[in-house]
């Protein structure tokens, strides 16, 4: 006689019972539990109850036998929003593992997501997390693989599902959703035409599991049993097979946007369809027409007065790249401007889309591979972004692997040695942000009204969080994170230089020598610092005084805790 | 958010530290830590506003049922008053175990 064995839900269980399913029972050690109470220090002020653990479990272990960690988010705390605490928590023990990792010891991290993005309620200390744990994830891929298991109920979105295309394998389930701008928000900011959040089958239809694992944006498609999925992070743990990263296969998603003709929508179904015939199509070039957009914007402005007399390479419109000179350094400028004619509709105001994202990677990538041998030029992204694309195609085609793309070349730029310096003349948010400029070494910015860096746009970020504007703005006073401005921005103490005197709009010759005077002190504080990874944020006078104080702790008890 | 703190005398050791639940929608974060003075204090901190009188009355009657010298903490994100027991049961449940 058969026995029915009963198998344990993955999805139901919370995110600290997740982790216990996944260690060996005897290895299971958590990490800045809540015995340790680590709360958010931002949310009470703001009359939300905190957490004890924040919203994210860390447990060293083994899985069967193996060495590893496990993350894993708690989507039913704050939507598994990730804050200043919950971030460093994240970044902190990657970056541990790294170590580890580095000393010869192969500790293999699982990521479980669960989570909106950032904790809209702390905003750029989301975001500056996010960037950390990027940094990170591209650091030990070279190690390890880093395994995203993706359950649901949440999904992953906003930054984090850029972290978990930058992971080397990723598991879902069929309730699961991997998406950068979630359903709510592209209805927002697009409206309910590009996209009814309202409609459960368009949802999963979109950026469900099964989706995804067809459409090459996942790995494996799982039933929710607790068993197999710890069995299956086992044998990716495990598997020896060379595999290249989705964020090194440009060509492929160049291949299936080549494919596309974003006039009409596309179906879920056409994308699996095209999806299959990218694999053997030709790159044929779009003939991209030629005619620049003429309304100007600080990204032309700057990028036009700062490479000067040198030749562009760039080749889409939306994205121009041109190496130029500061002094004696070599250096490449990349910037993100509007197209008005851009083959993506919800791309033609500079935003950061599908074609920008990748175009941004390869020619971070050809720097690097040309460099392999010689002197590292430096690479200057200049930021002037106004948000990632919000969009029907641009969630269907992966938006978010675009962005994980742009996020690698950049940090595997910094982690070869060159010289990564950000610029930011104009506004830097969120996605677009993340993906083009926040993985520099160093960031310049001006200090000027119209240069702002946040997550979201006031109407989304109130639409989201259920509060007013009123209550936004006077949230905003009491947490810096959450104001837009770059004053507040530069208390966090990320910023190199926040740059007085410059005239941002209109720039003359004067103007352009205090920036190469700036970035080419950005380049020597490079050169002569040793270390490739981003933690001069987090050693700067502002984060030091208060700014990052909780990241700062956060990353202390850890490591008290590792071993 | 509101907040409220209630202390008891109290006289039983409690074996642990126990954590159950999650600060999400109706559900309730309870900590339990043993405490060497001779009374259990309770620390609530609710994110719904006005039910004080319901939480001294819930709180008075299940410590007098259960006497044990603790620190509690409470992070509420508006459990109802059974959901509040329940939980409180399973922490004391997780802190008796050796």
């Amino acid at each position: 006689m058969s026995r029915t064995v009963l198998k344990t839900s993955f999805v139901e269980l919370s995110g600290r019972e997740r982790a216990h399913s996944i260690l060996d029972t005897h290895s299971y050690k958590e990490l800045l539990g809540p015995q340790d109470n680590m709360e958010s220090p931002h949310l009470e002020p703001q009359g939300i109850v905190p957490q004890s653990d924040d919203g994210v479990i860390v447990a060293k272990g083994t899985i069967n036998e193996h060495p590893a960690v496990v993350i894993s988010i708690e989507g039913n705390f704050q939507g598994g929003g990730i804050g200043e605490v919950s971030g460093a928590k994240i970044a902190g023990t990657l970056e541990l593992a790294l170590k580890e990792c580095e000393s010869g010891i192969k500790t293999i991290p699982v990521l479980v997501f669960d989570t909106g993005g950032v904790r809209l309620q702390e905003a750029n200390y989301g975001v500056l997390s996010i960037a950390e744990i990027g940094a990170a994830i591209v650091a030990l891929r070279r190690h390890v693989p880093v395994i995203a298991v993706i359950p649901g109920k949440i999904g992953t979105f906003g930054g984090m599902s850029i972290t978990a295309g930058l992971c080397s394998k990723i598991i879902m389930t069929r309730g699961a959703r991997l998406g950068l701008n979630g359903p709510e928000v592209i209805e927002q900011e697009a409206g309910i035409r590009e996209f009814d959040s309202k409609d459960k089958q368009l949802i999963w239809g979109t950026i469900g599991g099964e989706q995804r694992t067809v459409t090459g944006f996942a790995d494996v498609l799982i039933a929710d049993d607790a068993d197999a999925i710890k069995e299956e992070i086992f044998s990716m743990m495990t598997d020896d097979a060379v595999y290249s990263s989705r964020t090194l296969q440009g060509d492929r998603y160049d291949a299936l946007l080549n494919l596309v003709e974003p006039e009409e929508r596309l179906s879920a179904d056409e994308v699996r369809l095209l999806w299959a015939q990218s694999e053997n199509a030709a790159i044929e070039e779009k003939t991209t027409s030629l005619n620049r957009d003429n309304s100007a914007g600080r990204g032309q402005t700057w990028f036009d007065l700062l490479r000067g007399e040198f030749l562009e390479i760039g080749d889409i419109p939306s994205v121009r790249v041109a190496d130029g000179m500061i002094g004696e350094k070599k250096v490449r400028f990349i910037a993100v401007v509007p197209d008005n004619q851009n083959r993506f509709p919800r791309a033609r105001k500079g935003e950061v889309g599908l074609l920008e994202a990748w175009s941004i990677a390869k020619h971070v990538r050809e720097a690097i591979k040309a460099d392999q041998n010689s002197e590292k030029r430096a690479i200057v992204a200049i930021v002037d972004v106004p948000s990632q694309a919000y969009g029907y195609h641009e969630e269907l085609l992966g938006i978010h692997q675009a962005c994980a793309a742009a996020v690698d070349a950049y940090a595997s730029a910094r982690l070869e040695g060159h010289p990564v310096i950000s610029f930011i003349p104009g506004n830097a948010i969120s996605g677009a942000f993340l993906s083009h400029g926040m993985q520099a070494n160093r960031l310049i910015a001006l200090r000027d009204e119209g240069v702002n860096v946040h997550v979201m746009s006031k109407q989304s970020a109130a639409r989201i969080t259920q509060r007013t504007m009123e209550e936004l703005e006077i949230a905003a006073k009491k947490v810096p994170a959450m104001a837009y401005d770059v004053e507040s921005f530069e208390k966090l103490g990320a910023l190199f230089s926040l740059v007085d005197g410059v005239e941002a709009n209109s720039p003359e010759k004067k103007d352009r020598n205090i920036i190469y005077k700036e970035i080419d002190r950005a380049i020597d504080d490079v050169l002569t610092d040793h270390t490739r990874d981003l933690s001069s944020r987090l050693n700067s006078a502002y984060a030091k005084s208060g700014g990052r104080a909780a990241s700062i702790l956060v990353r202390e008890k850890l490591k008290e805790q590792w071993n | 958010m509101e907040n409220f703190t209630f202390t008891f005398p109290a006289t039983n050791q409690i074996n642990r530290f126990a954590h159950v639940g999650v600060v999400g929608s109706g559900d309730l974060e309870v900590l339990i830590e043993p405490s060497s003075e001779l009374q259990t204090e309770v620390i609530i901190r609710t994110g719904i506003i006005g039910f004080g009188a319901t939480w001294e009355s819930l709180i008075q009657r299940f410590f007098a049922q259960h006497d044990i010298a603790a620190k509690v903490k409470i992070n509420d994100f508006g459990a109802t008053p059974g959901v509040v027991k329940l939980r409180l049961e399973q922490a004391l449940e997780v802190a008796a175990d050796e």
